[in-house]
């Protein structure tokens, strides 16, 4: 379906360059910021100008970018949100009377695909997905879509979305983000509703072709609604694809969250897995945010490829034989529900 | 305000505004050009720095030609910024 060639990830946990995932790294303030790195593929006078979103995006996005790509594909929620807000206050303090440009040059959503295509020099298909918590997934399917048109060419995927203070202030007051009272190594311990806030950036170099490839995405599905029978039906229509059908899942990555109110959703998912699957989670390490099933993304990919499964991400079960499909079920509040499939590449031919 | 003051003021806007993350106020000599060579600044830069002049001086350039001669380095921006201010 899509072969995944490379990838990277700068998060909240150590995920970029070498990564460690065996120590749980604190939340701090009931927030999960991520980690940045020095940045030394980035132009000073460029750097200095971009919220953090753009940031972490390039700097996930850069060392993947050495190999000529044909395009783009973004997925972000809410994109320079924090900048954006700078750029609004601005008109209200300043009484709609001059207003500085970089605030707002950087603040849009597709300014981080735009920057990207820019410092690359690639000048080719350059797409931003905004769907709110399935907006990598769409950019995924952008990417299964365009890769069958041009199977001899790769393309830069990822998801992307920062912690603002205005979005952290919104979904705290709607109870989505617990402001205070619990670190994320005590998340699923948590009995209330609310999560803790996360940001990242996960990218990714796709084919269609399997050679040279780490990992590949055998089935996804995506759906809008509340309803838990929709669920069943889903992962049910997801399995018996062709190609999937009869495949034993070994792990199950759930996007488990803490909040009470999304258990429903992942327990029901977990019935569904046979006796000996494993269960994962993972907001534990990066919180809660509307792309952080690409960080999902990224941990199927290098946990197939290094076959290393931290305890600290363990809900049930121990992978006693390699892990070769991993099933990644994420909602965004309890609305937005996809489904992942990565398997180990099958040899080339 | 006496010049040397208005001097170590703006080279602290300059450097807040542009976030120029790696140069400190103190670093900015006075005769050092604020664009290619010396800061290195650009397009971008001379909007952000026309909006300072606005916002904290009450100064509007609206000639570009006039711009051009005002946003060279320090010495020039406080010499206009003395002669124009509104505030």
């Amino acid at each position: 379906m899509l072969y995944f060639h490379d990838y990277s990830c700068i998060s909240p946990q150590p995920t970029y360059g070498n990564p460690v995932l065996g120590q749980l790294l604190a939340s701090q303030e009931s927030k999960l910021f991520a980690r940045e790195p020095a940045y030394s593929g980035i132009p000073p006078g460029i750097l200095r100008r971009m919220g953090k979103a753009v940031r972490i995006a390039i700097g996930a996005a850069l060392p993947l970018m050495k190999d000529p790509a044909m395009g783009i594909i973004i997925g972000t929620a809410n994109g320079g949100m924090e900048d954006c807000i700078k750029f609004l206050d601005q008109i209200i303090e300043y009484q709609e009377g001059m207003l500085t440009p970089g605030n707002f040059v950087q603040s849009t959503t597709n300014a981080i695909a735009a920057q990207l295509g820019l410092i690359s020099k690639n000048k080719g298909y350059n797409i931003t997905h905004v769907h709110r918590g399935l907006s990598f997934e769409n950019a995924l399917l952008d990417a299964i879509m365009i890769t069958r048109e041009n199977p001899a060419g790769h393309y830069l995927v990822g998801g992307v979305d920062e912690i603002s203070s205005y979005d952290y202030n919104i979904e705290c007051l709607a109870g989505w983000y617990r402001s205070h009272g619990i670190g994320n190594e005590h998340l699923y311990q948590w009995e209330g509703t609310g999560s803790l806030a996360g940001e990242g950036a996960s990218m990714f170099r796709v084919s269609a072709s399997p050679a040279g490839a780490r990992a590949q995405l055998t089935g996804i599905r995506i759906f809008q609604g509340e309803d838990l029978t929709r669920v069943e039906d889903e992962l049910s229509g997801l399995l018996a694809e062709p190609g999937m059908n009869g495949q034993h899942i070994d792990l199950l990555l759930s996007g488990e969250n803490g909040d009470a109110r999304m258990l429903p959703f992942y327990n029901t998912v977990e019935k569904f897995m046979q006796r000996d699957t494993a269960i994962a989670r993972f907001k534990h390490m990066t919180g809660e945010f509307a792309t952080a099933s690409a960080v999902a993304a990224w941990l199927a990919c290098h946990l197939l490829e290094k076959q290393e499964l931290p305890d600290h991400m363990l809900k049930k079960g121990l992978v006693g034989k390699e892990i070769e499909n991993i099933l990644v079920y994420n909602t965004f509040k309890g609305r937005q529900h996809s489904f992942m499939q990565f398997s180990k590449p099958l040899p080339a031919i | 305000m006496e010049t040397a003051e208005l001097k170590q003021v703006l080279k602290k806007q300059i450097v807040e505004f542009l976030n120029l993350l790696s140069v400190k106020p103190e670093d900015i000599r006075d005769d050092e050009p604020l664009f290619g060579e010396g800061l290195g600044l650009d397009s971008i830069d001379s909007i952000e720095l026309i909006v300072l002049l606005n916002r904290e001086y009450g100064i509007n350039i609206q000639d570009p030609k006039e711009g051009r001669k005002v946003l060279v380095d320090i010495n020039t921006m406080v010499d206009y910024i003395e002669k124009h201010r509104t505030k």
